[in-house]
């Protein structure tokens, strides 16, 4: 499909980091509607050239994103001489993602680099710009398209969407040749079979979207527990990572009877994380009170920091807690490391992900275990990764979403014809990840793949 | 220069093969004086390849050629021997109509029908030149040096220009089996500039149907109920014969690769590039060595003939080694070789020289269509030579053109992929090309194209009629659906609900329906009813894509612009644009490699440029 002009684009303006303001900014004739689709303000218009003071909804939830003045400036009296809406908002490039995603969800379409100014001379707001220069931007544009596409071909998403991407072309090819060559020595595949080939492409894809997970958590946040036996000093991590005093800390072990939670911001995310009593062997009814609710938070958190002693030998308390914690995916935390250290790692058994040295009283660490808290959601990356992650979740989500029609349809025993539209449309999802498949290599791989010809 | 020719009409077709039948019978319909030239007039609508019409897409186009008022079904209609609704175990959109021909009688009859038509002469000479003024055909050169002149001139040589024939080394200049080529008409072509290549396509042998011993072969009957192409044909009276099947086993494998050496295909005699999904028996042995046996169908080619088709046994290999390989099959061992199968390569002019109206870039009033243009087959052929005949007429006429959407037809997917992309191999419709298959059902061609013909003039006003009374019975129907009710496991609910259910039939809908009504109608057209209603939920999922490249094909390209001059252009993308100078944006966003910065640019260049207009 063409892209043409009147199209709207939107793109993250400000650069990323951390930062008190971030501006996303929209230009084309839907930029209103786009907008008011997740901005929520009591009089749901945006009068021209007017701050308008609302908070960012999440629609299908109506969880709110956050607050944001938004303002909008009407063709043509703007940058680009369409409409153009921006959107102010916190500088978390975690709650830009988001809202980015959102504006692409109602309509929009990712701006390539320099679009906005291309769009802006091509309006004729900027008159100086002389034809060389333009041509300069559309072959650098060019040459960021081949760069981006060579990043995605020999990156490993591509590479690991690739093998999903040929099983489905397979797939296609294979009832493509069922219904264009009826006639020749062609066999049908089953239902059965279709099935297990259409599950096997989605195999190869749910782990990369479970990779983006980090843009779901976005709207949930985390919970994380800290566990570990009784005085290892969980209270002190909880409160490093709070930035704050709040849970109680005593010399005496058991003095966190119960639970002590609370919700905080890393990176942007929301977590609320749960200090739990120690786990041992209560000595009264009210420590074994506290004693049952770590272990119920424990099954209910996402995330576990099993924290231990670096200080002390390891104990038959460390290991108790260690069996609670089988088949559990957690980060194995040895805290108290300004303190000569009498832990001795190597003769343990360590099923963790990760291994984090901490002072709790100094800070030492405490920023590496931040990060590591989010390792499994992704990283932060910088804004060209973060944009182009963006897409890239889309595009696996549309092709999941195809792929479950197409099971859909399957089951209800629709013809093959149907079920290739959804099959097609899953592999326009993934062709923007990797190239573009055409009708001709599906014809190449039947030609390849069955003797046609009468 | 009147004075020059020795004969003036409006329109002259240059071919009598399936395009230059349909390009002459649209042109004489809509009121042009027209001429067909053939080198031979009894080889008129000859069927040089295989004995049969249709097939699936190529059904299809037969129903879409028909809906437009051309004569392709009609004719096999009343001549076809063997009829069979391929894919009739699929859904309905991509059923698709095949009928064995009669291949004598096709040729008879059609003929008769284009020596009935009003306006239309039919000559047998050869042509050997295009005549031009500047930039725009006048008429055409013949062979005793007559001048014939035209306004507009359609070009359907198949595969005569510069054809050669290959079995085994042995090798000759022909147009077909026994047909001279046409040499001089091929340099003409050239010197005009255009840019040609050469493919290469080949034929099976044909046998002595009493020398087959048919009792040990698997017979292929035709449909009880045969399916008609024509929407105007009632019912198929003609007796019905069978096709048998047999298969290729390793003896024959065998024999083939100790004779590669002999094939031309393998011997390096033959360079050009042949379809890759009507592979010569030598490239199945040889692609697929796995493969123990290959599927043959013994086809008829006539009611009052022995002659018999063995479709899927293409080859070029010397005749004594055919003889051997025929006999090495089962049921074949003692079959007598009629005529030999043998390869053709021969001239084509890359249809990126055309535009959608299929008229040339470089000679106004030229037309080109069918096998020259680089596509295979009977139905890619006619379909060709329809729209050229419409567009030629349309021209002389003065009116605007015609040209079918991606989304309306085959026919305009097959064209706009000609004339956007070019094509490297012989060009076959199949399905999957169809963005919109679903849409483009052969129930519904009518639907789609009727309306369009008519007001062109292509269908006749009591065709016309009775196409508006089939809507009308169609649309009663399904207004009846609307409001009744049917049992269904959950429930009684709506008919056109419970319609959307695979296994409900429209035969268990009926009950509220109007006798009166029901009995007016035919099977087909309570179907078609069926399968818009089964297909509706789809379809809507597709109308915001139809309406996008809709729109991307209402914002016209003028022929004149200079895309050098468009500011922004790259170089590469004003190569692209220039060589094919698309007619509209949609046709420009699927050049391939053309990006959508230089489309958006494009776009922009027009806006701006159409608004100056305004002002000035």
């Amino acid at each position: 499909m063409p892209t043409l002009i009147e199209d709207t684009i939107a793109a993250i303006s400000t650069p990323l980091g951390k930062s008190g303001l971030g501006v996303i900014r929209l230009s084309g004739r839907d930029s209103r509607r786009i907008v008011l689709s997740f901005f929520s303000t009591p009089r749901n218009r945006l009068p021209d050239r007017v701050p308008v003071l609302g908070n960012l909804v999440e629609p299908s939830t109506r969880d709110v994103l956050d607050q944001a003045v938004v303002t909008c400036f009407e063709a043509p009296r703007s940058f680009t001489r369409e409409d153009v809406v921006e959107i102010s908002c916190h500088g978390s490039p975690v709650i830009l993602k988001t809202a980015l995603g959102l504006a692409l969800a109602a309509g929009a379409r990712l701006a390539s680099p320099g679009e906005f100014t291309l769009r802006a001379f091509l309006r004729g707001r900027i008159d100086l710009v002389q034809a060389e220069a333009i041509r300069d931007l559309i072959e650098a544009q060019t040459l960021y398209q081949a760069k981006v596409a060579q990043q995605q071909l020999s990156g490993s998403l591509s590479r690991k969407v690739t093998p999903a991407k040929q099983t489905l072309v397979e797939l296609i090819a294979l009832l493509e040749a069922g219904i264009d060559f009826a006639d020749d020595d062609v066999s049908v595949l089953s239902e059965a079979e279709i099935r297990t080939r259409i599950n096997s492409v989605e195999a190869g894809l749910l782990p990369l979207q479970s990779t983006f997970a980090f843009g779901k958590i976005v709207n949930a946040g985390l919970t994380i527990a800290l566990v570990g036996r009784p005085n290892v000093g969980k209270s002190s991590v909880f409160n490093r990572l709070l930035r704050e005093e709040r849970a109680i800390v005593t010399e005496f072990p058991g003095t966190t009877r119960d639970l002590v939670a609370e919700t905080t911001q890393v990176e942007g995310i929301p977590v609320r994380l749960v200090d739990t009593a120690g786990i041992r062997a209560a000595r009264d009814p009210v420590e074994q009170l506290g004693v049952d609710r770590s272990v119920e938070a424990l099954a209910d958190a996402d995330q576990v920091l099993f924290v231990v002693d670096g200080s002390q030998p390891w104990t038959r308390l460390d290991a108790e807690v260690q069996t609670r914690l089988e088949g559990r995916t957690h980060l194995f935390v040895i805290n108290k490391i300004d303190l000569e250290q009498q832990l001795d790692e190597k003769s343990l058994d360590i099923r963790s992900k990760a291994v984090c040295r901490v002072s709790a009283r100094t800070g030492e660490g405490i920023e590496y275990l931040r990060r590591a808290l989010f390792m499994e959601y992704g990283q932060l990356e910088g804004y060209e990764g973060l944009v182009t992650n963006v897409r890239h979740e889309r595009l696996i989500q549309q092709a999941l979403n195809a792929l479950e029609m197409s099971r859909n349809s399957l089951k209800s025993s629709m013809p093959h014809e149907v079920i290739l539209l959804d099959l097609h449309s899953a592999l326009k999802g993934l062709s923007a990840l990797t190239g573009e498949t055409t009708v001709e290599d599906v014809l190449g791989t039947i030609f390849s793949t069955f003797c046609i010809g009468k | 220069m009147a004075g020059a020719f020795d004969e003036a009409y409006d329109v002259v077709v240059i071919g009598g093969g399936h395009a230059g039948c349909e390009a002459a019978m649209a042109a004489a319909r809509m009121g042009m004086n027209t001429a067909l030239y053939t080198m031979n007039v009894d080889l008129i609508a000859q069927m040089s390849c295989n004995p049969a019409i249709g097939g699936i897409a190529k059904g299809h186009i037969v129903r879409e050629i028909d809906a437009l008022g051309g004569v392709m079904g009609r004719v096999i209609d009343r001549v076809g021997i063997q009829f069979r609704l391929l894919n009739s175990s699929r859904g309905p959109a991509v059923w698709s109509p095949r009928a064995q021909a009669d291949k004598q009688s096709y040729r008879v009859e059609m003929r008769r029908v284009l020596e009935q038509q009003e306006r239309l002469r039919i000559k047998q000479a050869e042509a050997v030149a295009i005549l031009r003024d500047g930039g725009r055909a006048t008429g055409l050169e013949l062979r005793d040096g007559r001048k014939v002149q035209a306004q507009a001139v359609i070009l359907t040589t198949g595969t005569f220009l510069n054809g050669l024939i290959h079995i085994g080394d042995h090798r000759y200049s022909a147009g077909r089996s026994g047909e001279t080529p046409s040499i001089p008409l091929a340099d003409s072509i050239k010197s005009i500039g255009f840019e040609w290549g050469r493919m290469k396509t080949g034929t099976p042998p044909r046998l002595d149907s009493r020398t087959i011993n048919f009792s040990v072969l698997e017979e292929q009957k035709g449909d009880s109920r045969p399916t008609p192409f024509s929407f105007e044909t009632g019912a198929i009276t003609q007796p019905q014969v069978s096709c048998f099947i047999t298969y290729t086993n390793d003896r024959v494998h065998q024999i083939i690769r100790d004779n590669m050496s002999r094939s031309p295909l393998y011997s390096g005699q033959i360079q050009s590039i042949g379809p890759r999904y009507c592979p010569s028996v030598e490239d199945k042995v040889v692609k697929f060595p796995d493969k123990l046996r290959h599927q043959l169908f013994l086809e008829p080619e006539g009611l009052n003939t022995n002659e018999t088709y063995v479709n899927g046994l293409s080859t070029s290999m010397p005749s004594d080694v055919q003889m051997m390989l025929v006999r090495a099959i089962p049921g074949l061992e003692n079959a007598e070789i009629i005529r030999p199968g043998y390869a053709i390569e021969y001239d084509f002019v890359q249809p990126t020289e055309l535009l959608p109206t299929l008229e040339t870039k470089k000679v106004e009033g030229l037309y080109h269509a069918g096998q020259i243009n680089g596509t295979t087959g009977y139905e890619e052929a006619a379909c060709q030579g329809l729209m050229a005949g419409i567009n030629a007429a349309l021209k002389v006429q003065g009116n605007s053109s015609l040209v079918l959407e991606r989304s309306q037809a085959y026919i305009g997917i097959l064209i706009d992929d000609l004339v956007t992309k070019g094509t490297n191999e012989p060009y076959r419709m199949f399905t999957s090309r169809a963005e919109f298959r679903l849409h483009l059902r052969i129930d519904n061609a009518d639907q789609r194209l009727t309306p369009l013909a008519h007001r062109i003039g292509l269908v006749s006003e009591a065709a016309f009629a009775r196409f508006r009374a089939k809507q009308g019975r169609m649309e009663r129907l399904a207004a009846h659906l609307r409001l009744a009710k049917v049992e269904v496991d959950s429930g009684r609910i709506a008919a056109d609900q419970a319609l959307k259910r695979p296994e409900v039939r429209i035969e268990s809908c009926l009950d509220s329906v109007p006798s009166e009504l029901r009995e007016q109608m035919s099977w087909e057209e309570m179907k078609s009813v069926e399968t818009s209603i089964k297909y509706e939920g789809y379809l809507k999922q597709q109308t915001a894509e139809v309406e996008k490249l809709r729109k991307a094909e209402s914002r016209r390209i003028p022929v004149d612009i200079e895309y050098h001059a468009i500011p922004g252009l790259s170089r590469e993308m004003i190569e692209k644009l220039s060589r094919i100078r698309p007619t509209t944006i949609g046709q420009a966003s699927r050049i391939p490699g053309v990006t959508p910065a230089a489309l958006c640019i494009l776009h922009i260049h027009l806006e701006a440029s159409s608004n100056r207009k305004e002002t000035a």
